[in-house]
């Protein structure tokens, strides 16, 4: 079981190694530093704005191949991810950020996997009632919806609320207020920032598991061993979550695998929206400002997460699913 | 749909005469209208997506406006007046240009949509036909793009492509065509054990016949709803490019750059963002009620299209 895990992490390491370089060459074929110092003012010579880049080895004098090299060995032996066109660290940047999207993608992530799947089992255990139906149609929007409608939605009923209390309840933009002391307080504030953020992606992201989980906990319910259990004289909810819900739950935690670069646009889309500064803010503006390390800095996040999101599925499918456990 | 209308079991080419075939043909056709119509939200969901399509193409007619027109005197005017939905901070008339957006967004949609459909068939059934070697390489690289930032390869190359949206359908396609071809091959592979696949190669059926008369018709149903939901993850994705700058551009406007619009003036002027943002929450779920009510009605095993 251990190595089963081992070689999962092994193989998702490779892949996240080849997206990360792929990342590098395409985002070296289309961004190009040299027009940053296009509109400066005297003009620069093109020989005086690679001879300005070269130091950050952004120069196109430099082959290809030998700055892949720079790069890569960069980061392999000093974990040195390069600098941006104007010579900011990506490492400094990618630092203080990573932890900002983390919380908010993992945080949203397993409260709309939790939510999604005890919303599942009640309108499984309802089918066809009107609870179900409107679970239904609330999941039906959820899937559908732009992130971009739901998070200035948000925003526009945030701002409402606050009007209409009279005090600010939610902060729409920024991931804290500076200046708050006392541990406390600085709790309420994090969870005034968090909360907004948090419930868009949680709308977007909960109704694929709920929706997954209802069907295939409906197909469990009607098996032989559920009913046997039933026979045997367990209550209906124990033998629903004792039996049904164990093995029906296998293939939604492969599902979460696969959300989670979902998740990443849906983050870069919020960040924006409610101004966090985090990796998918950072994605936006690395991209404007034709900083090819820092996009890659970025899909290697992205990447990341990914992976952990595999990996964590795994783990959990391990834990549940006896047939992993013993071959 | 004429695909479905091929007889699974008829083994050999030429064996039911044309105008039974014909009949058949138009009788399922039917039975599916119906399982369809039976379905209410489906029902709304067409009649949704057909009056969406229809105002795209015809809406322009009700307004004296151009999208590109600049009404200098009537800078930020609420909905009502000859700005039906009012205007935006430039003047610019947003009734216009949700129509043009609208028509934007589906044209980019559609056309994506198709072309990943023809590319997700072609490779997710070829690997599920062939096996063996030339499966597991296509299966590992959908598996590593899979886990490659696809949403940020999509805005690093459709940033310098500069708002052009037909270089928008090719990047969206060329980034987005993995998941499908992964259900397709998933599917392809159960049919390929299926009895009737193995009775038609042992009566000595040859290859693409075998893969045209009856993996096709049988995973033709999935291909139309794959078609259908395409359409809905590239309205929003194509929107969200958009809205972050990347996709569509000014002068041209798609509903997601017109959502950028509606958030920088959200609190002063919120109808900037009502109009763009009930247009696309309409469309994509009108579409998604679309798919799931032709997804029933094509399915036999389904009991949500009622009987029969």
């Amino acid at each position: 079981m251990i190595k089963y895990l081992l070689r999962q992490a092994l193989s998702w390491l490779i892949r996240i190694f080849l997206a990360v370089n792929l990342t590098f060459f395409i985002a070296t074929w289309f961004l190009n530093p040299a027009s940053n110092y296009a509109e400066r003012r005297p003009p620069l010579s093109p020989a005086q704005i690679q001879a300005m880049l070269k130091p950050w080895n952004l120069s196109t004098d430099v082959p290809l191949l030998s700055r892949w090299w720079t790069w890569l060995s960069g980061i392999l032996f000093h974990w040195n991810w390069g600098n941006s066109p104007v010579g900011a660290s990506v490492n400094v940047q990618v630092g203080f950020r990573v932890m900002v999207s983390a919380q908010l993608m993992l945080g949203a992530t397993l409260v709309a996997f939790v939510i999604g799947i005890a919303l599942g089992v009640y309108s499984a255990s309802r089918q066809y009632k009107v609870s179900d139906r409107v679970v239904q149609f609330i999941s039906i929007i959820g899937l559908n919806t732009s992130v971009v409608v739901v998070s200035l939605f948000v925003v526009l009923v945030a701002v409402q609320i606050n009007r209409a209390v009279g005090t600010r309840i939610f902060y729409v933009t920024g991931a804290s207020s500076t200046g708050v002391t006392g541990v406390w307080n600085i709790l309420v504030d994090k969870a005034q920032h968090l909360i907004l953020p948090s419930i868009c992606l949680v709308f977007i992201t909960f109704a694929s598991y709920a929706m997954m989980q209802r069907m295939l906990l409906l197909d469990n319910i009607a098996a032989d061993y559920v009913r046997l259990a039933r026979s045997k004289g367990l209550r209906a909810p124990v033998a629903i979550r004792r039996h049904a819900l164990r093995t029906s739950m296998i293939p939604v935690m492969v599902q979460l695998a696969y959300s989670l670069p979902g998740v990443f646009t849906g983050a870069a889309i919020t960040e924006n929206i409610f101004a966090w500064n985090g990796m998918g803010k950072y994605f936006v503006d690395t991209i404007y400002k034709n900083d090819i390390y820092g996009a890659v800095a970025v899909a290697a996040f992205a990447s990341l997460m990914t992976g952990i999101g595999a990996m964590l599925s795994d783990v959990f499918v391990v834990f549940l699913d006896p047939r992993v456990r013993v071959s | 749909m004429t695909a479905l209308a091929i007889d699974g079991t008829t083994p050999g080419p030429a064996v039911t005469a044309p105008p039974e075939k014909a009949q058949a043909g138009s009788s399922r056709m039917r039975l599916y209208v119906r399982r369809f119509l039976r379905n209410k939200p489906a029902v709304g969901g067409l009649v949704g997506f057909v009056l969406l399509v229809a105002f795209a193409l015809a809406g322009g007619a009700a307004t004296t406006w151009h999208y590109t027109d600049i009404d200098l005197l009537a800078l930020t005017a609420p909905p009502g007046g000859t700005h039906i939905f009012g205007t935006n901070n430039v003047g610019g008339d947003i009734y216009a240009q949700v129509v043009h957006g609208l028509g934007r967004t589906l044209i980019i949609a559609l056309s994506v949509s198709a072309v990943t459909l023809v590319i997700a068939a072609f490779l997710g059934g070829l690997a599920a036909y062939v096996g063996g070697k030339p499966q597991t390489v296509i299966l590992g690289i959908i598996n590593f793009l899979l886990a490659c930032p696809a949403f940020l390869m999509m805005a690093i190359v459709a940033q310098k492509t500069g708002g052009n949206w037909v270089m928008l359908i090719v990047v969206l396609t060329l980034f987005g065509w993995m998941i499908m071809a992964r259900v397709v091959w998933q599917m392809s592979t159960s049919i390929r054990e299926r009895e009737y696949v193995w009775a038609a190669r042992y009566m000595g059926v040859p290859g693409p016949m075998v893969v045209l008369r009856h993996i096709v018709p049988n995973i033709g149903s999935l291909l139309v709803v794959q078609f259908i939901l395409g359409i809905v993850s590239t309205v929003i994705q194509e929107t969200a490019l958009s809205f972050l700058g990347f996709g569509i551009k000014i002068p041209d406007v798609s509903l997601g750059s017109l959502l950028t619009n509606g958030q920088q003036t959200l609190a002063t002027m919120p109808w900037a963002f009502y109009f763009p943002a009930g247009t696309l929450t309409l469309l994509t779920i009108s579409v998604a009620l679309m798919a799931d009510g032709i997804r029933d009605a094509l399915d036999p095993n389904s009991a949500a299209g009622g009987r029969a």
